[in-house]
Protein backbone atom coordinates (compact mmCIF):
# COMPACT_ATOMS: atom_id res chain seq x y z
CA UNK A 1 0.00 0.00 0.00
CA UNK A 2 2.89 2.30 1.07
CA UNK A 3 4.37 1.49 -2.67
CA UNK A 4 1.06 3.32 -4.13
CA UNK A 5 1.21 6.16 -1.46
CA UNK A 6 4.79 6.76 -2.46
CA UNK A 7 4.52 6.99 -6.28
CA UNK A 8 1.38 9.54 -5.69
CA UNK A 9 3.48 12.43 -6.39
CA UNK A 10 4.87 11.48 -9.48
CA UNK A 11 1.71 9.52 -11.13
CA UNK A 12 -0.94 11.80 -9.90
CA UNK A 13 -2.15 12.52 -12.97
CA UNK A 14 -2.59 9.28 -14.61
CA UNK A 15 -3.93 8.18 -12.12
CA UNK A 16 -7.03 10.64 -11.72
CA UNK A 17 -7.38 10.36 -15.46
CA UNK A 18 -7.77 6.64 -15.17
CA UNK A 19 -10.46 6.75 -12.60
CA UNK A 20 -12.48 9.66 -14.26
CA UNK A 21 -12.16 7.57 -17.40
CA UNK A 22 -13.34 4.72 -15.16
CA UNK A 23 -16.57 6.64 -14.51
CA UNK A 24 -17.45 8.44 -17.89
CA UNK A 25 -16.89 5.18 -19.54
CA UNK A 26 -19.29 3.26 -16.40
CA UNK A 27 -21.86 6.03 -17.54
CA UNK A 28 -21.78 5.32 -21.21
CA UNK A 29 -21.22 1.60 -20.91
CA UNK A 30 -25.03 1.84 -19.28
CA UNK A 31 -26.21 2.65 -22.98
CA UNK A 32 -24.21 0.13 -24.86
CA UNK A 33 -24.86 -2.54 -22.13
CA UNK A 34 -28.74 -1.94 -22.29
CA UNK A 35 -28.67 -2.17 -26.17
CA UNK A 36 -27.10 -5.20 -26.36
CA UNK A 37 -24.43 -3.71 -28.45
CA UNK A 38 -21.24 -4.70 -26.23
CA UNK A 39 -18.94 -5.33 -29.36
CA UNK A 40 -19.47 -1.73 -30.69
CA UNK A 41 -17.15 -0.93 -28.27
CA UNK A 42 -14.11 -3.21 -29.45
CA UNK A 43 -14.97 -2.43 -32.79
CA UNK A 44 -14.36 1.41 -32.32
CA UNK A 45 -11.56 1.06 -30.53
CA UNK A 46 -10.06 -0.62 -33.62
CA UNK A 47 -11.41 2.27 -36.31
CA UNK A 48 -9.52 4.37 -34.03
CA UNK A 49 -6.28 2.10 -33.73
CA UNK A 50 -6.61 2.43 -37.26
CA UNK A 51 -6.65 6.15 -36.70
CA UNK A 52 -3.71 6.47 -35.23
CA UNK A 53 -1.76 4.21 -37.43
CA UNK A 54 -2.68 6.35 -40.87
CA UNK A 55 -2.04 9.66 -38.54
CA UNK A 56 1.79 8.39 -37.83
CA UNK A 57 2.07 7.60 -41.27
CA UNK A 58 1.33 10.85 -42.27
CA UNK A 59 3.36 12.51 -40.14
CA UNK A 60 6.36 10.04 -40.91
CA UNK A 61 6.06 10.46 -44.55
CA UNK A 62 4.85 14.09 -44.87
CA UNK A 63 6.34 15.96 -41.95
CA UNK A 64 9.26 17.15 -40.13
CA UNK A 65 10.21 16.27 -36.46
CA UNK A 66 8.32 18.91 -33.70
CA UNK A 67 5.62 19.46 -36.64
CA UNK A 68 1.73 19.59 -35.17
CA UNK A 69 1.37 16.46 -37.94
CA UNK A 70 3.55 14.63 -35.51
CA UNK A 71 1.74 15.89 -32.44
CA UNK A 72 -0.03 13.89 -29.78
CA UNK A 73 -2.88 16.57 -30.37
CA UNK A 74 -3.09 15.58 -33.92
CA UNK A 75 -2.89 11.66 -33.36
CA UNK A 76 -5.77 12.27 -30.81
CA UNK A 77 -7.86 14.31 -33.40
CA UNK A 78 -7.23 11.40 -35.77
CA UNK A 79 -8.00 8.89 -33.01
CA UNK A 80 -11.08 10.19 -32.29
CA UNK A 81 -12.26 10.85 -35.85
CA UNK A 82 -12.06 7.22 -36.47
CA UNK A 83 -13.63 6.56 -33.52
CA UNK A 84 -16.77 8.68 -34.51
CA UNK A 85 -16.98 7.74 -37.89
CA UNK A 86 -16.99 4.10 -36.81
CA UNK A 87 -19.96 4.60 -34.46
CA UNK A 88 -22.16 5.95 -36.96
CA UNK A 89 -21.15 3.76 -39.39
CA UNK A 90 -22.61 1.19 -37.19
CA UNK A 91 -25.21 2.98 -36.10
CA UNK A 92 -26.43 3.86 -39.82
CA UNK A 93 -25.79 0.53 -41.43
CA UNK A 94 -27.73 -1.82 -39.37
CA UNK A 95 -31.35 -1.55 -39.45
CA UNK A 96 -34.82 -3.00 -41.29
CA UNK A 97 -33.78 -3.81 -44.85
CA UNK A 98 -30.34 -3.73 -43.93
CA UNK A 99 -27.38 -5.66 -43.23
CA UNK A 100 -27.33 -7.06 -39.06
CA UNK A 101 -25.41 -4.70 -36.10
CA UNK A 102 -23.75 -7.48 -35.84
CA UNK A 103 -21.91 -8.13 -38.90
CA UNK A 104 -21.47 -4.24 -39.43
CA UNK A 105 -19.85 -4.48 -36.42
CA UNK A 106 -17.49 -7.03 -37.52
CA UNK A 107 -16.67 -5.82 -40.40
CA UNK A 108 -15.43 -2.34 -38.54
CA UNK A 109 -13.96 -4.61 -35.76
CA UNK A 110 -11.63 -6.69 -38.68
CA UNK A 111 -10.97 -3.82 -40.59
CA UNK A 112 -9.40 -1.83 -38.26
CA UNK A 113 -7.53 -4.77 -36.42
CA UNK A 114 -6.20 -5.65 -40.19
CA UNK A 115 -5.56 -2.15 -42.20
CA UNK A 116 -3.86 -0.84 -38.89
CA UNK A 117 -1.26 -3.46 -38.57
CA UNK A 118 -0.51 -3.53 -42.34
CA UNK A 119 -0.25 0.83 -42.36
CA UNK A 120 2.19 0.89 -39.08
CA UNK A 121 3.89 -2.41 -40.27
CA UNK A 122 6.68 -0.14 -41.77
CA UNK A 123 6.72 2.89 -39.48
CA UNK A 124 9.66 3.31 -37.50
CA UNK A 125 8.49 2.63 -33.67
CA UNK A 126 4.75 2.06 -35.58
CA UNK A 127 4.19 -1.28 -34.16
CA UNK A 128 5.48 -0.43 -30.80
CA UNK A 129 2.86 2.06 -30.60
CA UNK A 130 -0.58 -0.57 -31.69
CA UNK A 131 1.02 -3.06 -28.98
CA UNK A 132 0.86 -0.10 -26.57
CA UNK A 133 -2.38 0.84 -27.51
CA UNK A 134 -4.06 -2.90 -27.45
CA UNK A 135 -2.54 -3.73 -23.82
CA UNK A 136 -2.78 -0.60 -22.55
CA UNK A 137 -0.34 1.49 -20.70
CA UNK A 138 -1.99 4.61 -19.30
CA UNK A 139 1.20 6.42 -17.85
CA UNK A 140 2.06 9.45 -19.00
CA UNK A 141 -1.37 11.37 -18.63
CA UNK A 142 -1.33 14.65 -17.94
CA UNK A 143 -2.90 17.98 -16.20
CA UNK A 144 -4.99 18.56 -19.32
CA UNK A 145 -6.13 14.80 -19.64
CA UNK A 146 -7.87 14.97 -16.32
CA UNK A 147 -9.13 18.12 -16.99
CA UNK A 148 -10.61 16.80 -19.96
CA UNK A 149 -12.27 13.66 -19.11
CA UNK A 150 -13.49 15.22 -15.47
CA UNK A 151 -15.35 17.57 -18.16
CA UNK A 152 -16.61 14.63 -20.59
CA UNK A 153 -17.53 12.74 -17.46
CA UNK A 154 -19.15 15.93 -15.97
CA UNK A 155 -21.25 16.63 -19.37
CA UNK A 156 -21.96 13.03 -19.36
CA UNK A 157 -23.48 12.44 -15.97
CA UNK A 158 -25.57 15.77 -16.13
CA UNK A 159 -26.94 14.29 -19.84
CA UNK A 160 -27.88 11.07 -18.45
CA UNK A 161 -29.31 12.45 -15.21
CA UNK A 162 -31.58 14.75 -17.40
CA UNK A 163 -32.65 12.59 -19.79
CA UNK A 164 -32.26 9.90 -17.89
CA UNK A 165 -35.74 7.82 -18.96
CA UNK A 166 -35.89 9.06 -22.01
CA UNK A 167 -32.34 7.44 -22.98
CA UNK A 168 -33.23 3.98 -21.25
CA UNK A 169 -36.68 4.04 -23.51
CA UNK A 170 -34.47 4.64 -26.35
CA UNK A 171 -31.91 1.77 -25.38
CA UNK A 172 -34.88 -0.46 -24.64
CA UNK A 173 -37.36 0.09 -27.31
CA UNK A 174 -36.76 2.90 -29.94
CA UNK A 175 -40.11 2.90 -32.02
CA UNK A 176 -41.49 3.15 -29.12
CA UNK A 177 -38.77 6.26 -28.15
CA UNK A 178 -40.10 7.66 -31.45
CA UNK A 179 -43.54 7.26 -31.24
CA UNK A 180 -43.43 9.38 -28.22
CA UNK A 181 -41.44 11.78 -30.02
CA UNK A 182 -38.14 10.80 -28.91
CA UNK A 183 -36.36 12.39 -31.98
CA UNK A 184 -34.32 10.06 -34.49
CA UNK A 185 -31.30 12.45 -34.05
CA UNK A 186 -30.89 10.73 -31.02
CA UNK A 187 -29.24 7.43 -32.89
CA UNK A 188 -26.54 9.59 -34.40
CA UNK A 189 -26.12 11.70 -31.45
CA UNK A 190 -25.17 9.01 -29.34
CA UNK A 191 -23.19 7.12 -31.49
CA UNK A 192 -21.41 10.27 -31.92
CA UNK A 193 -20.72 10.44 -28.05
CA UNK A 194 -19.55 7.14 -27.72
CA UNK A 195 -17.20 7.47 -30.51
CA UNK A 196 -15.50 10.65 -29.23
CA UNK A 197 -15.74 9.19 -25.87
CA UNK A 198 -13.47 5.95 -26.72
CA UNK A 199 -11.40 8.12 -29.30
CA UNK A 200 -10.22 10.09 -26.36
CA UNK A 201 -10.03 7.61 -23.54
CA UNK A 202 -8.44 4.96 -26.22
CA UNK A 203 -5.45 7.37 -27.06
CA UNK A 204 -4.96 7.65 -23.51
CA UNK A 205 -5.47 4.60 -21.89
CA UNK A 206 -5.53 1.82 -24.44
CA UNK A 207 -7.92 -0.44 -26.14
CA UNK A 208 -7.95 -3.19 -23.05
CA UNK A 209 -8.82 -0.38 -20.27
CA UNK A 210 -11.55 1.10 -22.31
CA UNK A 211 -13.12 -1.96 -23.86
CA UNK A 212 -13.17 -3.04 -20.20
CA UNK A 213 -13.85 -0.05 -18.66
CA UNK A 214 -16.91 0.50 -20.93
CA UNK A 215 -18.61 -2.84 -20.79
CA UNK A 216 -17.60 -4.96 -17.55
CA UNK A 217 -18.76 -2.31 -14.61
CA UNK A 218 -22.35 -2.18 -16.75
CA UNK A 219 -22.62 -6.03 -16.88
CA UNK A 220 -21.68 -6.48 -13.40
CA UNK A 221 -24.34 -3.74 -12.78
CA UNK A 222 -26.58 -5.56 -15.37
CA UNK A 223 -26.43 -8.37 -12.87
CA UNK A 224 -26.81 -6.54 -9.76
CA UNK A 225 -29.68 -4.26 -10.62
CA UNK A 226 -33.46 -5.29 -10.39
CA UNK A 227 -34.06 -2.04 -12.56
CA UNK A 228 -31.81 -0.38 -15.55
CA UNK A 229 -32.32 3.13 -14.45
CA UNK A 230 -29.57 2.18 -10.99
CA UNK A 231 -27.25 0.79 -13.67
CA UNK A 232 -26.04 4.77 -14.56
CA UNK A 233 -25.08 4.81 -10.91
CA UNK A 234 -24.13 1.42 -9.91
CA UNK A 235 -21.64 0.96 -12.95
CA UNK A 236 -19.71 4.04 -12.67
CA UNK A 237 -19.05 3.43 -9.14
CA UNK A 238 -18.21 0.23 -9.46
CA UNK A 239 -15.99 1.11 -12.20
CA UNK A 240 -14.06 3.82 -10.41
CA UNK A 241 -14.01 1.30 -7.15
CA UNK A 242 -12.08 -1.50 -9.62
CA UNK A 243 -9.97 0.87 -11.25
CA UNK A 244 -9.17 2.87 -7.74
CA UNK A 245 -8.65 -1.39 -6.12
CA UNK A 246 -6.71 -2.48 -9.55
CA UNK A 247 -4.32 0.07 -9.87
CA UNK A 248 -3.38 0.48 -6.10
CA UNK A 249 -2.81 -3.60 -6.32
CA UNK A 250 -1.34 -3.05 -9.61
CA UNK A 251 1.22 -0.91 -7.93
CA UNK A 252 2.19 -2.79 -5.01
CA UNK A 253 2.63 -6.01 -7.15
CA UNK A 254 4.44 -4.05 -9.69
CA UNK A 255 1.79 -5.35 -12.62
CA UNK A 256 0.15 -3.30 -15.00
CA UNK A 257 -2.58 -1.60 -13.23
CA UNK A 258 -4.86 -1.79 -16.39
CA UNK A 259 -4.98 -5.37 -17.00
CA UNK A 260 -5.51 -5.80 -13.31
CA UNK A 261 -8.04 -3.47 -13.18
CA UNK A 262 -9.74 -5.45 -16.13
CA UNK A 263 -8.89 -8.44 -14.15
CA UNK A 264 -10.87 -7.62 -11.36
CA UNK A 265 -13.48 -6.35 -12.96
CA UNK A 266 -13.43 -9.80 -14.89
CA UNK A 267 -13.92 -11.52 -11.68
CA UNK A 268 -16.21 -9.36 -10.64
CA UNK A 269 -18.31 -10.26 -12.93
CA UNK A 270 -18.30 -13.95 -12.71
CA UNK A 271 -19.53 -13.31 -8.99
CA UNK A 272 -22.32 -11.47 -10.49
CA UNK A 273 -23.45 -14.14 -13.13
CA UNK A 274 -23.11 -16.78 -9.79
CA UNK A 275 -24.78 -14.69 -7.15
CA UNK A 276 -27.85 -14.14 -10.13
CA UNK A 277 -27.73 -18.30 -10.54
CA UNK A 278 -28.13 -18.38 -7.19
CA UNK A 279 -31.20 -15.68 -6.69
CA UNK A 280 -32.58 -17.58 -9.59
CA UNK A 281 -32.20 -21.28 -8.71
CA UNK B 1 -58.42 6.01 -16.81
CA UNK B 2 -59.52 9.75 -15.26
CA UNK B 3 -58.62 12.19 -18.06
CA UNK B 4 -58.18 12.16 -21.83
CA UNK B 5 -57.87 15.89 -22.54
CA UNK B 6 -59.70 18.68 -24.08
CA UNK B 7 -62.82 16.94 -25.31
CA UNK B 8 -62.88 16.75 -29.59
CA UNK B 9 -66.46 16.83 -31.46
CA UNK B 10 -67.31 13.75 -32.84
CA UNK B 11 -66.77 15.50 -36.25
CA UNK B 12 -63.53 16.03 -36.04
CA UNK B 13 -60.69 14.44 -36.74
CA UNK B 14 -57.85 12.94 -34.81
CA UNK B 15 -55.34 12.10 -37.51
CA UNK B 16 -55.84 12.15 -41.07
CA UNK B 17 -53.67 10.93 -43.98
CA UNK B 18 -54.22 12.56 -47.02
CA UNK B 19 -52.47 11.00 -50.49
CA UNK B 20 -50.30 9.30 -48.09
CA UNK B 21 -47.26 7.64 -49.31
CA UNK B 22 -44.68 5.05 -46.94
CA UNK B 23 -42.62 2.96 -47.08
CA UNK B 24 -38.92 1.93 -45.74
CA UNK B 25 -35.31 2.43 -46.95
CA UNK B 26 -35.67 3.75 -50.30
CA UNK B 27 -39.08 0.66 -51.05
CA UNK B 28 -42.34 2.08 -51.50
CA UNK B 29 -44.82 0.11 -50.10
CA UNK B 30 -48.24 2.26 -49.91
CA UNK B 31 -49.14 5.25 -52.19
CA UNK B 32 -52.31 7.40 -52.62
CA UNK B 33 -53.94 6.45 -48.61
CA UNK B 34 -56.45 8.76 -47.88
CA UNK B 35 -58.17 8.06 -44.14
CA UNK B 36 -59.41 10.40 -41.35
CA UNK B 37 -59.63 9.01 -38.17
CA UNK B 38 -62.05 10.23 -35.72
CA UNK B 39 -62.58 9.75 -31.80
CA UNK B 40 -63.94 7.17 -30.35
CA UNK B 41 -63.46 5.38 -33.66
CA UNK B 42 -61.96 1.47 -33.50
CA UNK B 43 -59.90 1.29 -36.46
CA UNK B 44 -58.48 -2.26 -37.85
CA UNK B 45 -55.60 -1.95 -40.52
CA UNK B 46 -55.70 -5.34 -42.01
CA UNK B 47 -54.81 -7.44 -44.86
CA UNK B 48 -51.24 -10.75 -45.21
CA UNK B 49 -48.60 -10.29 -44.14
CA UNK B 50 -45.78 -7.69 -46.15
CA UNK B 51 -48.69 -5.46 -47.52
CA UNK B 52 -47.76 -2.65 -45.60
CA UNK B 53 -49.94 -2.65 -42.67
CA UNK B 54 -47.38 -1.71 -39.69
CA UNK B 55 -45.86 0.48 -42.04
CA UNK B 56 -48.89 2.26 -42.53
CA UNK B 57 -48.98 3.08 -39.28
CA UNK B 58 -45.36 3.64 -38.19
CA UNK B 59 -45.84 6.09 -40.78
CA UNK B 60 -48.83 7.73 -39.45
CA UNK B 61 -47.31 8.15 -35.79
CA UNK B 62 -43.93 9.38 -37.43
CA UNK B 63 -41.63 6.38 -36.52
CA UNK B 64 -41.12 6.14 -40.51
CA UNK B 65 -40.74 9.15 -42.56
CA UNK B 66 -43.54 9.31 -44.85
CA UNK B 67 -42.62 8.77 -49.05
CA UNK B 68 -45.18 11.58 -49.97
CA UNK B 69 -48.60 13.25 -49.03
CA UNK B 70 -49.57 15.00 -45.60
CA UNK B 71 -50.85 13.58 -42.21
CA UNK B 72 -52.58 15.92 -40.36
CA UNK B 73 -53.42 15.68 -36.51
CA UNK B 74 -56.46 17.31 -35.07
CA UNK B 75 -56.88 19.90 -32.65
CA UNK B 76 -55.48 18.63 -28.86
CA UNK B 77 -54.03 15.91 -30.33
CA UNK B 78 -50.24 15.95 -29.94
CA UNK B 79 -47.73 13.16 -28.84
CA UNK B 80 -48.50 13.22 -25.35
CA UNK B 81 -52.21 12.38 -26.58
CA UNK B 82 -50.60 9.08 -28.30
CA UNK B 83 -49.81 5.52 -27.05
CA UNK B 84 -48.28 3.26 -29.10
CA UNK B 85 -48.21 -1.01 -28.40
CA UNK B 86 -45.25 -2.05 -30.58
CA UNK B 87 -45.21 -5.61 -32.28
CA UNK B 88 -42.20 -6.18 -30.18
CA UNK B 89 -40.31 -4.67 -27.99
CA UNK B 90 -36.80 -5.19 -28.49
CA UNK B 91 -35.26 -5.11 -25.03
CA UNK B 92 -31.75 -6.69 -24.49
CA UNK B 93 -31.79 -10.22 -23.07
CA UNK B 94 -32.22 -10.04 -19.03
CA UNK B 95 -31.98 -6.37 -19.31
CA UNK B 96 -33.03 -5.99 -15.58
CA UNK B 97 -36.14 -3.95 -15.07
CA UNK B 98 -40.11 -4.26 -12.92
CA UNK B 99 -43.18 -3.73 -14.15
CA UNK B 100 -42.95 0.15 -12.60
CA UNK B 101 -39.63 0.96 -14.55
CA UNK B 102 -41.00 -0.43 -17.69
CA UNK B 103 -44.51 1.31 -17.50
CA UNK B 104 -42.97 4.42 -16.41
CA UNK B 105 -40.97 4.66 -19.44
CA UNK B 106 -44.17 5.14 -21.24
CA UNK B 107 -44.35 8.48 -19.75
CA UNK B 108 -41.40 9.87 -21.04
CA UNK B 109 -41.90 13.29 -23.00
CA UNK B 110 -44.59 14.30 -20.91
CA UNK B 111 -44.49 16.89 -17.71
CA UNK B 112 -45.45 14.25 -14.31
CA UNK B 113 -43.77 14.88 -11.20
CA UNK B 114 -42.65 11.31 -9.19
CA UNK B 115 -46.20 11.00 -7.50
CA UNK B 116 -47.89 11.73 -10.57
CA UNK B 117 -46.08 9.06 -12.33
CA UNK B 118 -46.60 6.11 -9.67
CA UNK B 119 -50.04 6.70 -9.70
CA UNK B 120 -49.94 6.65 -13.56
CA UNK B 121 -48.20 3.54 -13.20
CA UNK B 122 -50.13 1.70 -10.80
CA UNK B 123 -53.47 3.23 -12.33
CA UNK B 124 -52.29 1.28 -15.44
CA UNK B 125 -51.37 -1.78 -14.17
CA UNK B 126 -54.60 -2.10 -12.59
CA UNK B 127 -56.41 -1.22 -15.90
CA UNK B 128 -54.17 -4.42 -17.64
CA UNK B 129 -55.13 -6.80 -14.52
CA UNK B 130 -51.52 -6.81 -12.98
CA UNK B 131 -52.59 -4.47 -9.80
CA UNK B 132 -49.60 -4.66 -7.29
CA UNK B 133 -47.37 -6.37 -9.78
CA UNK B 134 -45.37 -3.21 -9.49
CA UNK B 135 -42.26 -4.50 -8.09
CA UNK B 136 -41.69 -7.76 -9.98
CA UNK B 137 -39.31 -8.45 -12.33
CA UNK B 138 -40.68 -7.97 -16.23
CA UNK B 139 -38.64 -11.18 -16.87
CA UNK B 140 -40.36 -13.23 -14.01
CA UNK B 141 -43.46 -12.81 -16.29
CA UNK B 142 -45.16 -15.07 -18.52
CA UNK B 143 -45.93 -13.96 -22.20
CA UNK B 144 -48.99 -12.43 -21.63
CA UNK B 145 -48.40 -10.44 -18.67
CA UNK B 146 -45.41 -9.00 -20.77
CA UNK B 147 -47.83 -8.15 -23.68
CA UNK B 148 -50.40 -6.76 -20.83
CA UNK B 149 -46.87 -4.46 -19.38
CA UNK B 150 -46.44 -3.39 -22.92
CA UNK B 151 -50.31 -2.21 -23.08
CA UNK B 152 -49.91 -0.74 -19.56
CA UNK B 153 -46.92 1.34 -20.83
CA UNK B 154 -48.86 2.80 -23.40
CA UNK B 155 -52.10 3.68 -21.45
CA UNK B 156 -49.91 5.18 -18.51
CA UNK B 157 -49.76 8.39 -20.60
CA UNK B 158 -53.48 8.35 -20.23
CA UNK B 159 -53.56 9.03 -24.76
CA UNK B 160 -56.74 9.83 -26.53
CA UNK B 161 -55.29 7.82 -29.62
CA UNK B 162 -54.30 4.33 -28.99
CA UNK B 163 -52.23 2.56 -31.96
CA UNK B 164 -51.47 -1.03 -30.88
CA UNK B 165 -49.41 -3.34 -33.55
CA UNK B 166 -50.27 -7.04 -34.09
CA UNK B 167 -50.56 -7.65 -30.38
CA UNK B 168 -51.28 -11.14 -30.78
CA UNK B 169 -48.27 -13.09 -32.09
CA UNK B 170 -47.27 -15.26 -30.16
CA UNK B 171 -50.27 -14.90 -27.67
CA UNK B 172 -52.58 -17.86 -26.56
CA UNK B 173 -55.86 -18.07 -27.25
CA UNK B 174 -57.10 -16.54 -23.46
CA UNK B 175 -54.61 -13.57 -23.16
CA UNK B 176 -55.17 -12.34 -26.85
CA UNK B 177 -58.94 -12.67 -25.61
CA UNK B 178 -58.25 -10.79 -22.44
CA UNK B 179 -56.14 -7.81 -24.29
CA UNK B 180 -58.89 -7.34 -26.83
CA UNK B 181 -61.99 -7.32 -24.36
CA UNK B 182 -59.21 -4.56 -22.67
CA UNK B 183 -59.39 -2.58 -25.59
CA UNK B 184 -62.96 -2.98 -26.73
CA UNK B 185 -63.99 -2.00 -23.07
CA UNK B 186 -61.52 1.25 -22.94
CA UNK B 187 -63.15 2.05 -26.40
CA UNK B 188 -66.43 1.55 -25.49
CA UNK B 189 -65.90 2.99 -21.85
CA UNK B 190 -63.46 5.53 -21.63
CA UNK B 191 -64.05 6.64 -25.55
CA UNK B 192 -60.64 5.79 -26.34
CA UNK B 193 -59.92 6.03 -30.03
CA UNK B 194 -58.19 2.60 -31.17
CA UNK B 195 -56.19 1.90 -34.42
CA UNK B 196 -55.15 -2.09 -33.81
CA UNK B 197 -52.84 -3.85 -36.85
CA UNK B 198 -53.75 -7.26 -37.33
CA UNK B 199 -54.37 -9.70 -39.90
CA UNK B 200 -57.24 -11.72 -38.30
CA UNK B 201 -60.65 -10.41 -39.97
CA UNK B 202 -63.34 -12.71 -37.41
CA UNK B 203 -61.48 -10.31 -34.63
CA UNK B 204 -62.19 -6.80 -36.74
CA UNK B 205 -65.43 -8.07 -38.13
CA UNK B 206 -66.25 -8.38 -34.63
CA UNK B 207 -65.05 -5.26 -33.11
CA UNK B 208 -64.11 -2.61 -35.73
CA UNK B 209 -65.91 0.44 -36.61
CA UNK B 210 -63.83 1.10 -39.48
CA UNK B 211 -61.47 -0.48 -41.27
CA UNK B 212 -58.31 -0.14 -43.97
CA UNK B 213 -57.51 -2.89 -46.32
CA UNK B 214 -54.27 -2.73 -46.79
CA UNK B 215 -53.02 -4.76 -50.64
CA UNK B 216 -51.18 -4.03 -53.51
CA UNK B 217 -49.72 -0.76 -52.62
CA UNK B 218 -53.16 0.71 -51.84
CA UNK B 219 -55.66 0.64 -48.88
CA UNK B 220 -59.35 0.60 -49.27
CA UNK B 221 -60.88 2.28 -46.32
CA UNK B 222 -63.91 3.24 -44.71
CA UNK B 223 -66.67 1.89 -42.28
CA UNK B 224 -66.60 -2.18 -41.42
CA UNK B 225 -69.99 -2.68 -43.18
CA UNK B 226 -68.77 -1.10 -46.73
CA UNK B 227 -65.40 -3.08 -46.58
CA UNK B 228 -66.22 -6.85 -44.86
CA UNK B 229 -67.44 -8.39 -47.71
CA UNK B 230 -66.30 -11.84 -49.25
CA UNK B 231 -65.23 -10.58 -52.88
CA UNK B 232 -63.34 -7.63 -50.83
CA UNK B 233 -61.97 -9.33 -48.32
CA UNK B 234 -60.94 -12.23 -51.38
CA UNK B 235 -59.63 -9.70 -53.12
CA UNK B 236 -56.90 -8.23 -50.65
CA UNK B 237 -56.53 -11.95 -49.10
CA UNK B 238 -56.14 -13.60 -52.46
CA UNK B 239 -58.59 -16.80 -51.29
CA UNK B 240 -61.57 -16.90 -49.85
CA UNK B 241 -62.48 -15.75 -46.03
CA UNK B 242 -64.39 -16.78 -43.38
CA UNK B 243 -65.33 -14.88 -40.63
CA UNK B 244 -65.82 -16.94 -37.44
CA UNK B 245 -68.07 -15.27 -34.95
CA UNK B 246 -66.19 -14.53 -31.35
CA UNK B 247 -68.65 -16.42 -28.92
CA UNK B 248 -68.88 -14.67 -25.62
CA UNK B 249 -67.22 -11.54 -26.22
CA UNK B 250 -69.33 -8.37 -26.59
CA UNK B 251 -68.76 -5.66 -29.22
CA UNK B 252 -66.91 -2.55 -28.36
CA UNK B 253 -69.67 -0.66 -29.72
CA UNK B 254 -72.79 -1.26 -31.09
CA UNK B 255 -73.06 -1.74 -34.38
CA UNK B 256 -74.25 0.75 -36.40
CA UNK B 257 -77.92 0.48 -37.59
CA UNK B 258 -78.46 -1.60 -40.72
CA UNK B 259 -74.48 -3.16 -40.45
CA UNK B 260 -74.00 -6.35 -42.15
CA UNK B 261 -70.72 -7.90 -42.40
Amino acid sequence: MQAFFDSWPLFRETYLAAWWIAALLGLVGVLVVARDQIFVGAAISQASTLGIALGMCVGAAFASEGSVWRSDAFLSVVAVAFAVGAALLIARSSGIGKESHEAVTGFVYLLGASAAVLVIARSPHGLDEVQKLAGSSVIGASAVDVRIFAGLTLVTAVAVFVRRRALVLFAMDPLMARAVGVSRIWDGAAAAWLGLVMGMTIRSAGMLFSFGLLVLPALVAKNVCRATLPMFVVAPLVAVAASVAGFVAGNVSNQNEAQFTVALLCGLLALAWLARSFRHA
Amino acid sequence: MTTRGTPVERSEFLLRAVDLSAGHGRKTVLEGVNLSIRPGEFWFFLGTNAQGKSTLLNTLLGVLPKKGGAIETGRGLDRAAIGYVPQRCDLAPNLPTTAHEFVSLGLVGLAVDRAERDVRVRDALAEVGLGGLERKSYWAMSGGQRQRVLVARALARRPRLLCVDEPMNNLDLVTERNLLSLLARQNRDEGLTVVFVTHDVSVAAHFATHVALVHGRAADVGPKAQLLKPDLLERAYGAPVTIVPLVGMEPARPAPIGATV
